[in-house]
């Protein structure tokens, strides 16, 4: 096998890379082979999208209706509400 | 905080419902794409957590915990729904076209709701829409990864799988969500 190919990146690898976690020595690699360095930037893109996802919030009352139902444990073992 | 509740502390159930509802509700939201449903199920999975909360083993993470409990609501729902979908094409015993038209229950109004336009404005851009063509399993994963930051470990726990097959769902799906997004975008 060809030895380039096998230090290419693994998918690992290329997402420790695009969140500034790959060793010095595996990042070197990006210098020389234009194929991993395409990859690593398009992963990188796409979870920089993914992490700026919005974390959506339920209705108002949510809490409420969750406490409502929920029995909450008194010292000695029994249930309240 | 889970120690508190576990004492009965009750402001203490509260915290826990105000730090994690956000998330647990993001997760199943993506997950159904319906609002109404996946507070439901988010109901629900905060009530089965908080009700078990003496059972809770302190050595494994509450997050995941709670995680584990809101994504198989998520996926069970979506197996459930799956049935109903294909019943939805009629009798299974129809012999015919005609008959299985006939056998198949009539929709009602499609006209969309002031929900259903919310649900389009929050879920209705290209990476939302590319996650939902992710199928469920690849789906938990990809959130639970790199939108909630679990390691891959915390999901192989969370979803009871090998910690290969979590490393190759992620891998898989972000290379699908890669050919989803291009091709919305050419």
């Amino acid at each position: 096998m060809n030895e380039r190919l096998q230090t290419h990146l693994t998918p690992e690898e290329v997402e420790l890379w695009a969140t500034g976690l790959l060793s010095a020595a595996r990042t070197f690699h990006l210098t020389e082979c234009a194929e991993c360095l395409a990859v690593a930037e398009r992963e990188r893109k796409l979870l920089v999208e993914l992490a700026q996802l919005k974390r959506f919030a339920p209705s108002a009352e949510f809490a409420e209706h969750v406490l409502a139902q929920v029995r909450i444990p008194t010292p000695s073992g029994s249930h309240n509400g | 905080m889970v120690r508190w509740a576990r004492e009965g502390f009750e402001p203490a159930f509260r915290e826990l419902v105000h730090r994690y509802e956000r998330p647990v509700f993001s997760l199943i939201y993506r997950m159904v794409r319906d609002r109404a449903l996946a507070e439901d199920l988010a109901q629900e999975t905060f009530v089965k957590v908080l009700n078990a909360i003496r059972s809770y083993k302190p050595e494994y993470k509450f997050s995941s915990w709670i995680f584990k409990i809101a994504n198989n609501a998520a996926i069970d729902h979506l197996r459930r729904r799956q049935i109903d979908t294909l019943s939805l094409d009629g009798s299974p015993t129809a012999r015919s076209p005609e008959e299985m038209h006939a056998s198949a229950p009539q929709l009602g109004d499609q006209t969309e709701s002031p929900l259903d336009e919310v649900e389009s404005r929050e879920l209705g851009g290209a990476i939302e829409r590319a996650i939902a063509r992710l199928r469920p399993e690849y789906r938990s994963c990809i959130l639970l990864r790199h939108v909630e930051g679990h390691s891959y470990e915390e999901i192989a726990k969370m979803l009871d799988l090998p910690l290969g097959t979590v490393k190759t769902y992620i891998h898989r799906a972000r290379n699908e969500l890669r050919v989803y997004l291009e091709g919305a975008r050419e």
